[in-house]
């Protein structure tokens, strides 16, 4: 009966925990995909609005300069951070993996850059301050004024 | 005595910061990647081996110049060390407007799909080797040259490249003949995952030149045209190209050789992918520049995405050669990026 009564309990355990991990998951993939991005670019380069299908284009390397000539640089969050998951899913409709392998492929081809890939929001706002032409996606309020936002149909966030 | 000396040490340290600053002023971004790749393989008996370790090189010069260098590593019986090394691409590029480049150097011909794609990357291939029209040297894999280039333009994304080169025949450092090789291609990709191609290109081999260790004892006129439709989408993988080579001599008339292949993959997960390739070579009676085997064969595989820098495919090959008859081979591969 006491064997039983432990298999029991331990059964019972085992459940509560793969319904933990279960919910853990789904609570880091919902985070993920609910964090709310904005586009900033230099003041040199970007419009002050564009399309969502120009943004998807311009972030897919397949435009290289701006209509002033300054050359599109582009700076990402990493893809291991929830922004630069929220990116991978909302802009380019890929995994992080899927998004690594689209532009290795594109540089190896010789026909783009890759992205500058850095660990925070504010790293972002100074690198793209620091740069014509470049533009990046964050997921927290403007913070450097040398960098303006973007509205991506006629909207300030993603 | 000790002024000229702290003089000398001054200048010394003067040329140093003036390197250092200049080093900063001038800093490039400049990143090496590379890929490798081993083998596994059963074909009457069991064999291990490694294709080709390939270092890839990208840096930016300045806000219009770039460049690419890919150098491959690769077994030759001919070596003393068995082993040679090769420039397989070296790119300087001018972006002088838009999306329009001038590319000057080695390039892979911009004459389909998988020559403008892969390169030596094995980790992207979608099969573990290249088509057979490759190996029967159907298309031209190099050209050194000017190419112009550009890509993405419009809602359609049209591309096209236009290029003049040393031709067949040629070294890499000159010109064997006054001919030049014209390869004129365009390309248009209207849906994410989509690639429509087609392309010509013409090149006159003068007699007595060594195309890939052969003597041509006849002068050729060469064209070649080109077709390929390319889907990679998040289910469904599909790549299919065909080449015509037209070859002319004044003795042999007009010959034709038909080069196909189709490849077709299917996600079952991001990660596993079962696949098929078929491909065909068709050689007219009488063709003399190319080496007349007419060969069908069929490749089933699964490929393994363990990352983006790790792929294992595992496959099945059935060729029919006219000349050697049947073969069949079952080959492993882990292909890599590092």
């Amino acid at each position: 009966m006491k064997n039983r009564h432990y298999i029991h309990s331990g059964n019972m355990l085992f459940t509560k925990g793969i319904v933990f991990i279960v919910l853990l998951l789904l609570s880091f993939s919902a985070t993920a995909q609910t964090e709310t991005l904005t586009v900033i670019s230099n003041e040199k380069g970007a419009p002050a609005e564009l399309k969502m299908t120009e943004l998807k284009s311009i972030l897919k390397g397949e435009k290289q300069r701006w209509r002033n000539g300054n050359k599109i640089t582009i700076a990402l969050m990493k893809t291991n951070t929830p922004a630069g998951a929220s990116t991978c899913k909302k802009i380019y409709d890929m995994s992080s993996d899927e998004l690594k392998k689209f532009w290795l492929a594109l540089v190896f081809e010789g026909k783009a850059d890759a992205p500058v890939f850095l660990n925070s929001a504010s790293e972002i706002e100074s690198f793209v301050a620091e740069n014509p032409g470049a533009i990046g996606i964050i997921n927290q309020p403007l913070a450097n004024a040398d960098a303006h936002i973007v509205l991506i149909d006629g909207k300030k966030s993603l | 005595m000790i002024r000229p000396l702290l003089k000398k040490i001054k200048s010394f340290f003067c040329i140093l910061l003036g390197l250092a600053l200049s080093g900063n002023l001038f800093s490039q971004n400049t990143t090496i990647k590379g890929f490798a790749d081993v083998l596994a393989s059963y074909d009457k008996k069991a064999s291990f081996g490694f294709d080709e370790q390939d270092l890839f090189i990208t840096s930016q010069l300045n806000d219009h110049f770039s460049f690419l260098g890919e150098s491959v590593f690769k077994y030759d019986p001919s070596s003393e060390t068995d082993f040679s090394v090769s420039i397989e691409r070296l790119i300087i590029k001018y972006n002088y407007y838009g999306n329009n480049n001038i590319i000057v150097g080695k390039v892979h011909t911009p004459i389909n799909y998988w020559n403008d794609t892969y390169h030596h990357g094995r980790v992207f291939y979608p099969t573990i080797g290249r088509p057979l029209l490759f190996d029967a040297q159907i298309i031209p894999l190099h050209t050194t040259g000017i190419n112009f280039q550009g890509h993405d333009f419009g809602n359609v994304k049209f591309g096209y490249d236009f290029m003049i080169g040393n031709g067949l025949g040629s070294a890499p450092v000159k010109d064997n003949d006054p001919y030049k090789s014209v390869t004129a291609a365009v390309h248009i990709k209207p849906v994410d995952g989509m690639r429509i191609g087609a392309s010509y290109y013409n090149d006159v081999i003068s007699q007595g030149a060594e195309v890939e260790g052969k003597i041509i004892n006849w002068k050729v006129n060469q064209q070649l045209l080109t077709g390929s439709f390319a889907y990679f989408g998040k289910k469904f993988e599909l790549l299919t190209e065909s080449t015509l080579a037209l070859n002319h001599t004044d003795t042999t008339g007009t010959k034709q050789t038909l080069a196909s292949y189709l490849y077709a993959g299917y996600k079952i997960t991001q990660k596993i992918i079962p696949y098929i390739r078929v491909d065909d070579l068709h050689y007219q009676d009488g063709e003399i520049l190319f080496t007349k085997d007419n060969t069908q064969d069929f490749v089933l595989g699964l490929r393994y995405q363990v990352n983006y820098l790790i792929v294992a495919k595992l496959e099945y090959q059935h060729t029919q050669f006219e000349t050697e008859g049947k073969n069949d081979k079952i080959t492993m591969q882990l292909a890599i990026g590092f």
